[in-house]
């Protein structure tokens, strides 16, 4: 490097300056890393229980081919589906009223509380008791599991809007209709499309757990078999194409949020 | 025009004591008249204009307005606010046009409308921006504009250029003269500035706190307009004097509030 100081023109940075500014090569960087270390450990260190790097790569090429995977994906979506759908119908409206209104807050903040402390799993042989195994049980542990994330960050999002707003808009002789559609609800949209993002990712756990401690019907009954005939790479497959599952639908959440809500960066 | 009538409000406070934001406020205000209201904080001067503005609830007293009272916002007026009020996730058209879009205005006449304001405040290229993109003046350009295209009789302004610097808040000043210079209508002035107050009134109402009410209504004897030439009306022996009137009775208010704050 020669001379930082002193005057300069303003150059548009080179390639390199540019490939290292881009996070694209850090996180392959970090993969690599992460994948090599996989592979030695589970090549000197591994045995039988524990995969290598390339083992897994291989097994989970093999379940993407098998109709046994895709059956799973499709009993298990279900549940997501479903049980994320109602959380999103219900949970939206929900934690807006909560905002909104201090009596509905007041009768609901305890049981709010209770879900978001309590540990879900414990919650499992109650409802096996009550709804018994299959799709319904599934579907609504599914929802509880996400639907706290959606009520709160909802309920924030409409108690954060600016009240200087509101009176804004009823100077102008907005309607009390008018003040929801054009003020409160497009103020808290940012922080709705936050709560149904991480409502997402608890889904998806929800998802995973409910299989593996009650229904071991699909994606949780193949983790099971797996394990129980060892064939780890098969295990760390199937689990692979849960996290690629994830990731993708969390992409998709907050694709979906920065389109919608591109202002509240700027703001 | 407009008369306020004993115009009392008051609350109770956090430590249980009531406090009179306003107490027994009596005032006219003529049609077409820029009437600028001037006081410490505290003495309730943006409760007054919220009041006429239909915002809040009074205790006692009377607003009308060309004979009829006040119940609640109404079309003959609009108002400018201190921290602009924009709608962050709309841009400066859709701010502009959101009062006509609450009095049910379709879209092409409402952006027909908010275009031609957008270009009398001096905005036109940034359309397509929100606010988070532009500087304090200019959104409180379009707080102005948006205020205006609902064609308002009555222009309530509550300390609109107190949060911006200095020099865009005289550049504002200046502009919102030569606008009001050609477009009469009533305004209703807040500020805690002697000079703007001074400046753009046609009367200065100086308001003192603890209970709020008019101390007294100084008329401002400088010849209008005033746009074209704000240097020569400031240099005016005329501005000197009533500035350094304000001046002498605010701090005298100021004096007589000290002992009894030391006592409480």
């Amino acid at each position: 490097m020669t001379a930082t100081a002193g005057p300069r023109p303003a150059r548009r940075p080179g390639l390199a300056r540019r490939v290292l500014d881009a996070n694209l090569p850090y996180q392959l960087l970090a993969f690599a890393v992460f994948a090599g270390v996989w592979e030695v450990y589970a090549r000197e260190w591994g045995g039988l229980l524990i995969p290598s790097f390339t083992e897994t790569v291989e097994a989970t090429a093999e379940l993407l081919g098998s109709a046994e995977l895709w059956r799973a994906m499709w009993v298990s979506n279900q549940a997501l589906v479903l049980g994320f759908g109602i959380a999103v119908l219900a949970g939206v409206p929900a934690g807006i009223l909560l905002g909104r209104f201090r009596l509905a807050e007041r009768l609901a903040d305890v049981y709010l509380n209770i879900l978001l402390v309590t540990p879900m799993a414990a919650i499992i042989p109650l409802l096996v008791m009550s709804v018994g195994f299959g799709l319904a049980s599934r579907v609504i542990l599914v929802t509880i599991f996400s639907i706290v994330m959606i009520v709160v960050n909802s309920r924030t999002g409409v108690r954060q809007v600016d009240p200087a707003l509101i009176e804004m808009a009823r100077s102008f002789g907005a309607s009390e209709r008018q003040v929801w559609t054009r003020v409160l609800l497009p103020g808290a949209l940012p922080a709705i499309m936050t709560g149904i993002r991480l409502g997402l990712g608890r889904a998806v756990t929800g998802m995973v757990i409910v299989e593996l401690l009650m229904v071991s019907t699909a994606l949780g009954g193949l983790i099971l078999e797996y394990r129980g005939l060892f064939k780890a790479p098969l295990l760390y497959g199937t689990i692979v194409i849960i996290l690629a599952e994830a990731l993708l639908l969390i992409s998709a959440a907050r694709w979906c949020e920065r389109k919608l809500t591109r202002w509240a960066g700027s703001a | 025009m407009i008369q306020i009538r004993g115009l009392s409000k008051s609350f109770v406070g956090q430590d249980g004591s009531v406090v009179h934001a306003l107490r027994d406020v009596d005032l006219d205000i003529d049609e077409n008249e820029f009437l600028t209201i001037l006081g410490p904080s505290g003495c309730g001067k943006t409760t007054l204009l919220k009041a006429v503005a239909g915002l809040i609830p009074w205790n006692d007293g009377d607003i009308l307005i060309d004979g009829s009272a006040v119940r609640g916002p109404g079309p003959e007026r609009s108002m400018v606010f201190q921290n602009f009020a924009l709608l962050p996730w709309a841009t400066v058209l859709d701010n502009v046009g959101f009062g006509l879009r609450m009095r049910g205005i379709g879209r092409a006449e409402r952006d027909e409308r908010a275009r031609a304001l957008i270009e009398m405040v001096g905005l036109s290229g940034f359309e397509t921006k929100r606010p988070g993109e532009l500087s304090g003046g200019m959104q409180q350009r379009v707080g102005i504009a948006r205020a205006l295209a609902v064609e308002p009789r009555v222009l309530l302004m509550d300390e609109p250029f107190g949060a911006v610097d200095e020099q865009t808040r005289r550049l504002l000043q200046e502009e919102l003269l030569s606008i009001w210079e050609r477009r009469r209508m009533t305004v209703v002035f807040i500020t805690h500035s002697m000079e703007e107050a001074v400046l753009l009134g046609d009367r200065v109402v100086l308001m003192s706190a603890r209970p709020g009410q008019i101390a007294e209504i100084v008329p401002v004897p400088l010849p209008r307009p005033r746009s074209s030439d704000v240097g020569a009306i400031e240099r005016s022996s005329d501005y000197v004097e009533v500035t350094a009137y304000l001046w002498d009775r605010l701090r005298d208010m100021h004096t007589e509030h000290r002992p009894s704050k030391v006592a409480g």
